[in-house]
């Protein structure tokens, strides 16, 4: 009995690694929530979940590619003004909008999101390490600044108000299911991308990009397919954003939204594909009850990521991964040990 | 027999210093040869030039009749060029296995694949490598943490899993021991045999060269010295003098 359950539990975790039974004991977890009294952490699992679908598109450049982008929340904001600017657009005089009409708004975001990455993804692909970073910065900015500016498009500085969705997902609860399938099927739509060979292609280029255009793959192009699949994702969670927030501003195009999708990917683990989630639901349930006793969040945060940059690189995850590892190869040693006496 | 590769008037400066200079050199299909020459000849810089690392500043290269003169790496790789690194460039932190699957899903025209399964992809072929380079028994260990011999053995693993049909070795067997570089160099003389690999290598150790290149070209200063079997080369006074002669002596 024992010997069959080791066994199913070495396949599952050959095959998942870490990520498999984190993502089982997560949705787990993610499904009970609307349970808990009151709709505090039915929000705040709301939240975790569409910042999570950011961090985990982020990694699709930082983890399997290999380059880290300061600008990628400028995709995220795409997809939030363009399901916005929809929404708006479909709403009945009156102010309400229709389910249908409000799921077509939603499905705008990763399209617009994704143009968006092809333009800036032609540029930054061309360049590698500190300067793509850069570079994905500088756009990023670009765009936030012409969100910013350009009122009669974008009412500019005031952002777009009055996202309420329809009757229906105005519960919070309702809201949270629904982000929670869209978001489950977006990861599971991610987690058959970085295992197809495109995937590991991609993996390839962040260990040895020179080394990948020798085995006749076109570096640029495939940097540039994973930047604008990155840019789609991150424009779906933006998509879900508006609605959920009942408005959309330029911050949301901002490097220090960005900087939100770094420090989750950080917090969670780079090296593991759910590390990103992980991330969110630390930091994010962190940010809602610090913010609670104290106003000195960012010295918080900034404490909790110089810890993890210098203590655990590898992010909760890799920590995990390796406290694992160490026990199999004990658990391992025993067992011969039996064996011989 | 027809040239596999025909290169003429190859050159290439870095500022001022000529690299390659005026480079007249073909290969027939099957032929197995060497590169010589001493340190700063020119023989990788030749490679990198063939291969698209650099662009050349005059010259034309010719393989299998299509002019691929200053092609990029990826294509002029899709035209079945490999190589091999002369520092074991390999994907570190993926599995042994996933480097050779890789390398086989890049020349199956898969890469751009994002909803086929890689674990089910290619899997005869990169069995097939890897059973050829030795390495079936590694299959599942992380390739940055092999030891340097095995390292060089993915090398060529990787650069073999696209059969190609010309293989430029960049000194091969060197940081390897006695052991390891006969049985690479084994391997090497079968691809060439049983599978009419075309193969072209740079060595420092002139007991392989000798043994296993049936034809030698040596550099000197960016240009071509001698070319002809290795008898010839090793009676001509020039590559005494320049290359041999210093061992000799």
């Amino acid at each position: 009995m024992s010997a069959g359950n080791s066994n199913w539990w070495s396949r599952f975790y050959a095959r998942y690694g870490v990520s498999g039974p984190a993502a089982l004991i997560m949705f787990v977890f993610f499904l009970l929530v609307p349970l808990l009294p009151g709709e505090f952490w039915t929000v705040v699992g709301t939240e975790i979940l569409i910042l999570g679908l950011l961090a985990m598109s982020f990694n699709l450049l930082y983890g399997y590619m290999g380059q880290i982008s300061f600008g990628h929340a400028a995709f995220f904001g795409l997809g939030a003004y363009a399901t916005a600017m929809l929404f708006t657009s479909l709403k009945t005089p009156a102010g309400a909008i229709e389910i249908p009409e409000f799921l077509l708004s939603l499905l705008v975001g990763p399209p617009v999101a994704a143009l968006g990455a092809l333009i800036v993804g032609f540029f930054c692909v061309r360049l590698t390490g500190i300067y793509f970073a850069m570079l994905s910065l500088a756009f990023g900015e670009l765009l936030f600044y012409i969100v910013f500016s350009w009122y009669s498009f974008t009412k500019g500085d005031d952002g777009i108000q009055g996202l309420l969705p329809p009757h229906f997902f105005q519960d919070a609860s309702n809201y949270y299911y629904l982000t929670l399938a869209i978001v489950v099927a977006a990861l599971l739509l991610m987690w058959r991308i970085t295992e197809s060979p495109f995937g590991y292609i991609m993996r390839t280029l962040r260990d040895n990009q020179r080394r990948a255009a020798f085995l006749g793959i076109n570096v640029r192009l495939h940097m540039l397919m994973n930047f604008v699949i990155a840019g789609a994702f991150a424009g779906l969670a933006g998509a879900l954003w508006g609605p959920f927030s009942r408005s959309v501003s330029p911050g949301l195009l901002g490097w220090q939204e960005s900087g939100i999708a770094v420090f989750m990917t950080l917090i969670g683990g780079a090296g593991a594909f759910i590390g990103p989630i992980i991330g969110s639901v630390i930091y994010t349930m962190l940010q809602a009850v610090v913010k609670m006793y104290t106003v000195y969040w960012p010295l918080t945060i900034g404490t909790i990521i110089l810890l993890i940059v210098l203590f655990v690189p590898g992010g909760v995850l890799g920590l995990v991964e390796k406290q694992l590892k160490a026990r199999q190869g004990r658990m391992h040693d025993a067992g011969n040990g039996t064996d011989e006496t | 027999m027809a040239a596999i590769l025909e290169v003429t008037g190859l050159h290439k400066h870095f500022g001022g210093v000529h690299v390659t200079r005026d480079v007249n050199f073909s290969m027939e299909e099957g032929e197995q040869s060497a590169i010589i020459g001493p340190n700063g000849a020119g023989k990788s810089t030749f490679m990198n030039l063939l291969t698209g690392y650099y662009r050349c500043d005059a010259g034309k290269a010719v393989f299998e009749g299509q002019d691929i003169t200053n092609w990029p790496p990826h294509r002029i790789a899709r035209m079945g060029i490999s190589r091999a690194f002369q520092i074991s460039s390999i994907f570190s932190k993926m599995t042994v296995a996933e480097n050779v699957r890789s390398a086989v899903h890049a020349q199956m025209r898969r890469s751009f694949s994002i909803f086929g399964v890689a674990a089910r992809i290619g899997v005869e072929e990169t069995g097939r490598v890897l059973a050829l380079c030795g390495l079936e028994g590694k299959r599942d260990l992380i390739a940055g943490e092999l030891a340097q011999g095995d390292k060089k053995r993915l090398e060529l693993a990787i650069a073999l899993a696209g059969r190609p049909r010309l293989l430029f070795l960049d000194e091969p067997t060197a940081g390897m021991s006695i052991e390891e570089a006969r049985s690479t160099m084994e391997l090497v003389d079968r691809l060439n045999r049983e599978l009419r690999l075309t193969v072209l290598f740079t060595e420092h150790d002139m007991g392989i060269v000798f043994n296993h290149a049936r034809k030698l070209t040596l550099m000197h200063r960016g240009e071509i010295v001698v070319k002809g079997t290795p008898e010839e080369v090793r009676a001509n006074e020039i590559a005494q003098k320049v290359y041999l002669g210093e061992r000799n002596a």
